[in-house]
């Protein structure tokens, strides 16, 4: 096996050995675990890094394959587009199990709870290393399974209701997946992805069984995308543990249903196609709608998590709604997105996980919570104000995109909807940081239980989203320094567009 | 070298903020040397031509022009002064010192910056930063302030981006010149400006989105409330002057509108401000009528695009004049609430009757020079548009006067030292009174340096008797109905009618908070219903559940699945499989 083969192997078996040794070690041995479970983490880090640097310095090709069905192999492969995910899951995979780790510190099943941890991350690399159709539905449903034990983690009847909805949903959107790819591949035969012109050519006999096919491939995607009417198990799901959510939220399974929306409309039918076709419209609108309806429901939300949820509905639907906009910085927002909202959203669930740990869960408790806990709460502005797009954070750079995405494409409708967005962001992200800083109001004010007057957890539970919260104002920051996702998005988006 | 000198503006603002907490006893100088390097940059201008930064932000530019040179220099001036009166605030809560650098570092770099990105960040950051000036006090009134504050900036800055987007699109670039050159063929022309002119009106206090600026200048301590009112309320007027396309193209109607709506102003914050009995309010509510007399001139740069240089340099002239004396009346109010007696309040009256009559345009102060400029200026209107034009002017002065003169009336009396905690004035008055004498000096001679510092203004000083007559007459006439108040005193049988202002700060505001429930609450109403219907429905389970009945049969196999040695030796063996299944495949 060549390097450029053993490269993407060697990234999923980094998290993939550790995991499966994890279920072995015995519970109390929190060292061992800790320690195995941080060095896999840093060494696929490094891993990840040296994958960067070999495509973007020495033009090296990286690529595994093998056969898996009669004519369809099991291809993992580093392109432009896979690398930018696969950046963000290990960065962010380092950080969560640092958080983890301190989360769950007084927790019985950790043993278990770190060995799914793993197997969800080994998943979520190879979706984002797929290199056609088939490998990514394989390790798309494996991601489903593999999260589902760390959803009803706690085991209580709140969360198995949870893990219910969660299962119900993403396994329909399994079995649609399937059938859009059986579909596809019956039409197509055996299909990569980048491989456009292949199913271009299928346009001029198919062009109606083609537009069905897109959008059951959609709609299937849309289930973990939880685009509106497809998002009913997010609020529910936030009953998993903070390290969980956080995962969830931002790199594992609503980012890998964004990122396979990314994949079908560039790399299986291409902008051109879809564009012919008319669906990149109806996607827009089903963003757009997704955007406001997401931002509505949010705002009424009193248990911060499920506030949060709301917000990555609409969040994530930036996402989509930069890829089905045809131009130059629509693409580069709608990719540097992936990125941003998952850097932005995991900070605000380690906070959200501080806060519980100190018995704060609703937003109503917050009040002057800034004063005991002012890291946590110092991070959690920073990603909030990046949520709301307000300078100089990640957060502003997506939507400065988005809106001249818009503006270049003639839809200024759009920025209509990004300002409105904007707006309830606002409405509901800067009350709680308000809250949080002023001294509660004399006249509403609970008296704290024993337990919220500690102050802030310990290091294992602070130092994630404070590095993570640094991010997002550098992200912002040195948005044009080589090497930012923004250049890099900016890159991927000059490549992908029709010239 | 260069590159530092353009840098440090706002780097070093930044980096006093962060490093607040770990600097010893010298911090108490952060604050007044922060600003510095700004100051340097305005007077002796940069060694070299802006640096490339690419690397900063979306490819930032920087730059400095004729309009935000003067400013640039006022800005940093002002931040000082306030930063050296403000040094003993930070003791008791340093979050208060470093959102005052924070702010600064934003206020700095709006004036410095060339895009329409950077410009947007450093307009946002300094706006955001100010919502912990305003809230300081964490009074009720001021954390009424502060969301009035808030929901105005965030509209404010939404408006602007949408402006801004759309304006950056069809120039094709982000640098600001070619930016607002490319407005005046844009399509959606009208849209666009008048995103652009609600957006920064919010921060002008342009009439009706002035409500939020008797309510939060007030609210914040003195420091900030000088800068908010001196130097801040100076950045939507640069943001107005860098982007709309003066010069370019006549818009007389966007121009009458700002022309009409400034008028409004300057009459809404003299009779508003009058009627207050707060110091603090009703300075507010003269930068109101101030900023209206700016926005005229930014009116005629619109309407006259011949005379466009003239109008804005106009502005610039007024916003100087107007920063330095507004903020020393604020700080004048700080040492004066710090309190004073005997000699040291006969200076204070003195100092602040010479910024008063600045502000009032008495003749030659910096208030005449700006006053002139902008008549020369409204001079220019065709069809004696002009007379009118100057007429209201000279009147708004003669208002102006009269609501002076009872700022001095409110300060009248010697005040003995404060020591009550929520004071935000240090016990020791002479450390205010210090970095106010300064600025009270600058309101002397300022106007006399400002030629110096931009060669190549338009004659600035109209020295003829009819000039002087000019700047005289409606400070007389300010004082007729001031010496008939004196005489008869209408305010105290007010004062027994009813104890509340005529007019209470916000004006407008009160209305809008009136009616705001009858949309607010069925709108909540309707949401919390939504919300509760989709609990209670989730069809999507419920027929999962109904059909398959699988609730014993999954219960049971997630007690089993729960068992993590169950489950974890499930994947050992799906693993297994898979690889043998690829190995056999390869092979």
């Amino acid at each position: 096996m060549t390097i450029g083969a053993a490269l993407p192997v060697l990234l999923l078996a980094t998290s993939l050995v550790p995991a499966i040794a994890t279920f072995f070690i015995p519970e109390r041995s929190h060292r061992l675990r800790t320690a195995l479970n941080v060095i896999a983490a840093v060494v696929k880090v490094v891993l990840v890094g040296a994958l960067v640097a070999g495509v973007l310095y020495f033009g090296l090709e990286f690529e595994w394959r093998a056969a898996f069905l009669p004519g369809i192999d099991l291809v993992l492969r580093a392109d432009p587009i896979p690398l930018l995910f696969v950046f963000l899951s290990a960065l962010l995979w380092l950080t969560t199990t640092v958080y983890a780790v301190g989360y769950l510190a007084d927790d019985g099943h950790r043993s278990r709870f770190f060995g799914f941890f793993g197997l969800c991350v080994t998943a979520t690399v190879g979706v984002a290393l797929a290199g056609n159709l088939v490998t990514f539905l394989v390790f798309y449903e494996l991601l489903t399974v593999t999260t589902y034990p760390l959803v009803v983690h706690d085991g209580t009847a709140k969360a198995r209701a949870g893990g219910r909805a969660y299962l119900l949903y993403t396994l329909t959107g399994g079995a649609l997946l399937l059938l859009g790819t059986v579909w596809l591949h019956a039409l197509a035969g055996p299909l990569e992805f980048g491989q456009t012109e292949v199913v271009g050519a299928l346009a001029v006999n198919h062009r109606t069984t083609l537009t069905i096919v897109f959008v059951i491939l959609i709609v299937a995607l849309g289930f973990k995308a939880a685009l509106v009417p497809l998002h009913g198990w997010l609020p529910q799901a936030m009953v998993a543990p903070a390290p969980v959510s956080a995962l969830l939220h931002a790199v594992a399974v609503v980012k890998a249903g964004a990122y396979g929306i990314v994949r079908v409309v560039h790399d299986l039918f291409g902008l051109p196609l879809a564009q012919d076709l008319g669906v990149l419209m109806p996607l827009t609108i089903v963003a757009a709608i997704t955007i406001v309806y997401g931002s509505t429901r949010a705002l009424i939300q009193d248990d911060l998590k499920r506030r949060l949820a709301y917000s990555t509905v609409s969040q994530l639907s930036y996402i989509v709604l930069g890829i089905s906009v045809v131009s130059l910085s629509s693409t580069t927002g709608g990719l540097v997105h992936l990125v941003h909202q998952g850097i932005m959203k995991v900070t605000l669930f380690y906070c959200a996980g501080n806060l519980g740990k100190r018995g704060v869960h609703r937003v109503s408790e917050m009040d002057g919570i800034g004063r005991r806990m002012p890291v946590t709460m110092l991070a959690f502005t920073v990603a909030a104000v990046g949520m709301v797009g307000i300078p100089p954070t990640a957060g502003f750079v997506t939507k400065w995109y988005l809106g001249l995405g818009a503006a270049e494409a003639g839809q200024p409708w759009i920025i209509g909807v990004l300002a409105l967005s904007s707006a309830l962001n606002a409405a509901y992200f800067l009350p709680p940081v308000a809250r949080a800083w002023l001294p509660p109001d004399p006249g509403e004010r609970s008296e704290p239980t024993g337990r919220a007057l500690a102050g802030e957890p310990g290091g294992w539970l602070l130092l994630p989203p404070v590095a993570t919260a640094v991010s997002v104002l550098g992200l912002g920051i040195l948005a044009g320094a080589p090497l930012s996702p923004l250049t890099w998005a900016a890159f991927i988006a000059e490549e992908l567009m029709p010239s | 070298m260069n590159a530092l000198a353009w840098l440090a503006p706002v780097a070093l603002p930044i980096a006093g903020a962060l490093l607040w907490p770990v600097v010893g006893p010298a911090r108490r100088w952060l604050l007044v040397l922060a600003p510095l390097p700004a100051l340097l940059l305005g007077v002796f201008g940069a060694p070299g031509p802006p640096p490339q930064l690419n690397w900063l932000l979306l490819e930032a530019i920087a730059d400095l022009d004729i309009g935000s040179r003067p400013l640039l220099v006022m800005t940093a001036f002002v931040w000082m002064v306030a930063g050296a009166s403000a040094r003993r605030i930070g003791d008791d809560r340093p979050a208060f010192a470093s959102l005052m650098l924070l702010t600064c570092a934003g206020n700095v770099g709006v004036l410095l910056a060339a895009d329409v990105v950077t410009f947007y960040v450093m307009f946002a950051w300094m706006t955001f930063a100010a919502y912990g000036l305003v809230v300081h006090h964490r009074t009720e009134s001021a954390r009424r302030a502060g969301r009035v504050y808030v929901v105005l900036a965030v509209l404010g800055e939404v408006a602007l981006l949408a402006g801004l987007l759309l304006a950056a699109t069809h120039a094709g670039t982000t640098a600001m010149p070619e930016v607002a050159g490319s407005l005046a063929t844009a399509p959606g022309r009208s849209m666009i400006i008048g995103l652009l002119i609600g957006g920064f009106g919010v921060k002008v206090g342009l009439v009706p989105l002035h409500v939020w600026l008797p309510l939060a200048h007030p609210a914040a301590p003195v420091a900030a409330s000088a800068v908010l009112s001196g130097t801040m309320i100076k950045a939507g007027l640069v943001g107005w002057l860098r982007i709309l396309p003066l010069g370019e193209v006549a818009l007389p109607g966007f121009g009458a509108t700002l022309i009409g709506l400034g008028l409004v102003g300057a009459v809404l914050g003299v009779v508003a401000g009058t009627l207050q009995s707060d110091p603090k309010v009703l300075l507010a509510y003269s930068s109101v009528s101030q900023m209206g007399l700016i926005t005229t001139a930014v009116g005629l740069g619109l309407v006259l695009p011949d005379d466009a240089t003239a109008a804005v340099f106009a502005a610039v002239a007024y916003a100087v004049h107007h920063g330095i004396a507004k903020a020393s009346l604020f700080l004048g109010v700080g040492v004066h609430k710090a309190g004073t007696r005997g000699w040291s309040h006969r200076t204070l009256l003195a100092g602040m009757g010479l910024a008063a009559l600045a502000l009032a345009g008495a003749p030659l102060t910096t208030g005449w020079i700006a006053k002139q400029t902008l008549k020369s200026v409204a001079d220019a209107l065709p069809e004696g548009g002009g007379q009118p034009l100057t007429l209201a002017l000279s009147l708004a002065a003669a208002g102006t006067t009269v609501l002076m003169v009872r700022l001095l009336w409110l300060v009248r009396e010697p005040s003995g030292p404060r020591s009550s905690p929520r004071s935000d004035a240090p016990a020791d008055a002479r450390g205010v009174i210090a970095p106010w004498a300064s600025i009270v000096v600058a309101v002397a001679v300022g106007g006399w340096l400002l030629p110096l510092a931009v060669p190549d203004a338009p004659s600035l000083l109209p020295l003829t008797t009819s000039g002087l007559w000019d700047g005289l007459w409606p400070v007389l006439l300010g004082l007729v109905p001031c010496a008939g108040w004196l005489r008869y005193r209408p305010d105290r049988r007010l004062a027994r009618a009813s104890p509340r202002p005529a007019i209470p700060a916000g004006d407008l505001l009160l209305l809008i908070e009136r009616l705001a429930p009858a949309v607010s609450i069925p709108a909540w109403w309707l949401l919390h219903r939504f919300d509760a219907m989709e609990r209670r429905a989730r069809t999507f389970q419920d027929v999962g559940r109904v059909t398959v009945r699988p609730g014993a049969l999954i219960d049971h196999l997630e007690d089993r699945l729960t068992g993590w040695r169950t489950a974890g030796a499930l994947y050992v063996l799906i693993g297994i499989a898979v690889t043998v299944a690829l190995a056999l495949g390869t092979a």
